[in-house]
């Protein structure tokens, strides 16, 4: 067995197995991202400071014209492959996923990406999930790069195996390798008749050197990217088999439901009476964690119980008054006022509120502290911090597992459910699951920073608003689905047909000339516009708005709302349509549903939800307080994509920016009523 | 502790809970049928639903001692084979993302075209109002429901 060969470009590497078969690991450079995924868009861990002012920038439309840079890899010092492909002797292809998924396709698109390259049917593919190792680089999933980052090296690692076969084959025929060529799973002799299967040429090809300079696919050539293969997954999810954080049983694990501090910050648990937990039916244990207390029981339900049977004492602290009256109040006195500006320019403020993410799953972590070492199956969006986080609760070698997520939006970047769950393993020196209630989930969140934007722009000609901007304090914030791209894209977008407003034009004119320099945003605002029948004119009480938007600069999207408003200004988005470019597309049907997704999303920050805090407290509890989109409130979505052949760039955050712009400005085209905030509500329309 | 008899998914278990365990517990954490979710515990989103002699029933605010000896059907129950017309539907509209709240909109789906085989789009929003998906699948699950009552 031919073991560690590394290859002259030192990036594919032949791994040995002790089963046998063909398995290369690559290495993937998570080190040097191309330039253009560098946004000076708010970063994804944004939190500002009390009284910071921003200014919003939007990069020059020459720059957002760059291809993306050839990865030309950096070989650290101590390189280690970290992505892993193994055909084995049945002909199976298996794909290491080292990214998380929740609903966004990517270990499909990971699984698809190298088994084009390989030329393997699509039935013979499987995906493991791995566990979080430094071997397989950066896990973390977010930013919407996974496949992006990896189009060009995991296709590679492909397009080698492939090789490899032809060059086991080829000597197994004593025939020139170029000779040959493949039909999925199996290469064909020059003569075009005999064929070996790829899982008779596998042991041969692990002997073999890496081949370098390997030619990866045309386009043209592509029999699976391009094609609407729907998540691997989806067979065991509609059969009840799919297994997520939650649904981890280990044997012999007890259940745990966890009080915290409702404060949002600054408050702590000073006291607590645990005999009323500890008389409900099935409760095992009170636990005393760092400033949390712990119910543990036989099942979820008795957990629970317990938990809220505790009778608890804060010290609330210095946050114990804290709204988000007072929030935004203070946000706003650092801000100019609207109206304020000089003749020839406009002027306006701008407001977000707080956000949940409001997970279909809510959080949860399973944790088995035993023999030395701490064992974490979480759902997580970053398998090395829960690592981290495990390490650092129990000071023992931590191993995580990540199941599936039931929704992840960027919540799940953070470690904090694993940091509890592995310190009460270890305090209980039992297997446990740490259940998270919806008003757990709700109410401990890292919310999207709420934003008060002030705009002022003269109306000389069309030129991209700026804005200075205040957040919120003392509420945990952190990554929500698309980030400060969609506090960017609200403000900036309604504020655009502001400006064509005052400049007595047409919104659609308006952004053409205001993003002339930049082709690819022409392209979609063209397309959507002309798709939604920008211009036709409609009955009374409906109009059309719209809005456009480059997440991280990458992909380029505009949305047309049409709505209808009512007289007791009741808003029904009747139709979205959206055009997208994200460059090169690896599945179309899963680009249009993730749009759909993040038009939904956008949607409930629109219209429906928002996170408000009274007394230091998360206000909201659960789906009656935080209402999200309804199946009967769905628009009529229509996705259309641009045909590019720049390689492709995210599709998972890409859709929200501009959902909740387009649907303020239809509104106002309908109604002639601005609302600058949102959640926008009926009261707001009312006449 | 009680104990009842349950018929679910065509077996016979015995369960020994409180009379007001509900039945997304017993099924979760006693039975080990973990297909049906947990996701508000308050009748608000219907990942919990289940079919009780048919009709959709949210299993988070159900005791377990009100089910008596009417027949359970969770998601794993649903087909041997995942061959349900709603369920190849799913497949073939590709509905899924996350997946997490498919299994309660799938089993009211079933439960609505049982009584309505071809919903209008007003009698499905209707019908699916309090079923709850953040990942927006939405327009997909429509397709899929019409799409199985064509099929069917």
């Amino acid at each position: 067995m031919s073991a560690n060969k590394v290859n002259r470009r030192d990036f594919l590497k032949l791994v040995g197995s002790a089963g046998g078969g063909l398995v290369l690991a690559v290495f993937l450079d998570s080190c040097s991202l191309p330039a253009k995924e560098q946004s000076t868009a708010v970063p994804l861990d944004f939190t500002p400071t009390p009284g910071e002012q921003l200014t919003l920038d939007e990069k020059p439309a020459s720059a957002q014209e760059e291809p993306m840079a050839a990865t030309e890899t950096i070989l650290p010092a101590d390189w280690s492959p970290n992505i892993y492909i193994r055909v084995d002797h049945q002909g199976i292809l298996t794909v290491t996923a080292f990214h998380s998924e929740m609903g966004q396709g990517i270990r499909t698109a990971l699984a698809m990406m190298a088994a084009e390259e390989l030329d393997i049917a699509w039935e013979n593919v499987r995906i493991e999930q791995a566990a979080a190792d430094t071997k397989y680089g950066d896990q973390q999933t977010g930013g919407s790069v996974s496949v992006s980052r990896y189009f060009d090296q995991v296709r590679s690692a492909g397009a080698t195996a492939r090789q490899m076969l032809i060059n086991a084959a080829a000597q197994t025929w004593d025939v020139e390798a170029a000779g040959c060529k493949t039909e999925p799973g199996f290469v064909i002799h020059p003569d075009g008749q005999k064929r070996l299967a790829y899982g008779e040429l596998v042991d041969t090809a692990a002997q073999l050197d890496l081949p370098s300079g390997v030619q990866k696919k045309d386009a043209a050539q592509f029999r699976l990217l391009g094609t609407n293969i729907h998540h691997w997954d989806a067979p065991q999810i509609v059969t009840g088999k799919t297994i997520y954080g939650l649904d981890m049983r280990l044997p012999g694990v007890m259940f745990a439901a966890i009080a915290r501090c409702p404060i949002v910050s600054g408050g702590k648990l000073s006291h607590y009476e645990d005999a009323p937990a500890l008389a409900i039916p099935g409760v095992k244990q009170v636990v005393a964690l760092k400033d949390k207390v712990a119910v543990v029981a036989e099942n979820s339900w008795a957990a629970i119980r317990g938990r809220d049977a505790l009778e608890i004492t804060l010290e609330e602290g210095k946050n114990a008054t804290l709204s988000s009256e007072d929030l935004f109040n203070t946000a706003r006195g650092r801000l100019p006022q609207a109206g304020t500006t000089e003749n020839g320019s406009i002027d306006a403020v701008y407001e977000l509120p707080y956000e949940a993410h409001a997970t279909m799953e809510p959080m949860n972590c399973t944790a088995h502290v035993h023999d030395g070492v701490c064992e974490i199956w979480a759902p997580t969006q970053s398998p090395q911090d829960v690592q981290l986080a495990g390490y650092l609760a129990t000071g023992l070698p931590t191993k995580v597992y990540v199941p599936l997520i039931g929704g992840g939006f960027g919540r799940r970047l953070q470690a904090d459910y694993a940091e509890e769950a592995a310190a009460l393993s270890k305090a209980i020196n039992a297997p446990v699951q740490v259940v998270w209630t919806r008003a757990d989930d709700m109410q401990h969140d890292f919310y999207h920073e709420m934003a008060v934007q002030y705009f002022n722009a003269p109306l000389d000609e069309p030129k991209l608003p700026r804005a200075r901007q205040v957040g919120g304090s003392a509420v945990p914030t952190g990554a929500w689905r698309s980030v400060g791209e969609f506090t960017q894209a609200w403000g900036v977008q309604c504020f655009i047909d502001e400006m064509a407003a005052a400049s007595y034009r047409d919104p659609l004119d308006y952004r053409l000339e205001l993003y002339k320099n930049n082709p690819r945003a022409v392209g979609v605002i063209q397309l959507a516009a002309e798709k939604a029948g920008w211009g036709a004119p409609l009955p009374a009480g409906k109009g059309r708005g719209l809005a456009y938007h480059a997440t991280f600069g990458v992909t380029h999207v505009c949305h047309v709302a049409e709505v209808s408003v009512d007289a007791d200004g009741r808003v029904r988005v009747e139709r979205v349509v959206c055009a997208v470019d994200c460059g090169m597309v690896v599945n179309p049907d899963n680009v249009k549903a993730q749009m759909e997704g993040g038009i939904v999303w956008g949607l409930t920050a629109a219209l429906k939800a928002e996170a408000t805090v009274k007394n230091g407290r998360i206000e909201q509890s659960n789906f009656f307080d935080y209402p999200i989109l309804r199946i009967d409130e769905m628009p009529v979505v229509e996705v259309y994509l641009v045909e590019s052949e720049a390689s492709p760039s995210g599709i998972g955050e890409m859709g929200v920016p501009p959902t909740a712009p387009a649907v303020a400005n239809a509104i106002f085209a309908a109604t002639g009523v601005r609302v600058r905030h949102i959640p926008i509500r009926p009261e707001d329309l009312k006449p | 502790m009680p104990t009842y008899e349950l018929q679910i998914n065509g077996t016979i278990y015995n369960v020994e809970a409180e009379s007001e365990m509900p039945l997304l517990w017993v099924l979760r954490d006693l039975l080990g049928l973990t297909g049906t979710k947990y996701s508000c515990g308050a009748g608000q989103c219907g990942a919990c639903t289940v079919l009780i002699a048919g009709e959709p029933v949210r299993s988070c605010i159900t005791p377990v001692s009100s089910v008596k000896d009417k027949p359970v059907v969770t998601i794993e129950g649903l087909s041997p084979d995942g061959t349900h017309p709603v369920q190849k539907a799913w497949l073939e509209e590709h509905v899924s993302q996350c997946g997490y709240c498919q299994p309660g909109q799938i089993l009211n789906a079933v439960a609505l075209l049982d009584k309505n085989p071809n919903p209008t789009d007003a009698e499905i929003g209707k019908a699916m109002q309090d079923v709850l998906c953040r990942c927006g699948t939405y327009q997909r699950i429509r397709k899929a429901i019409h799409r199985a009552a064509q099929e069917a």
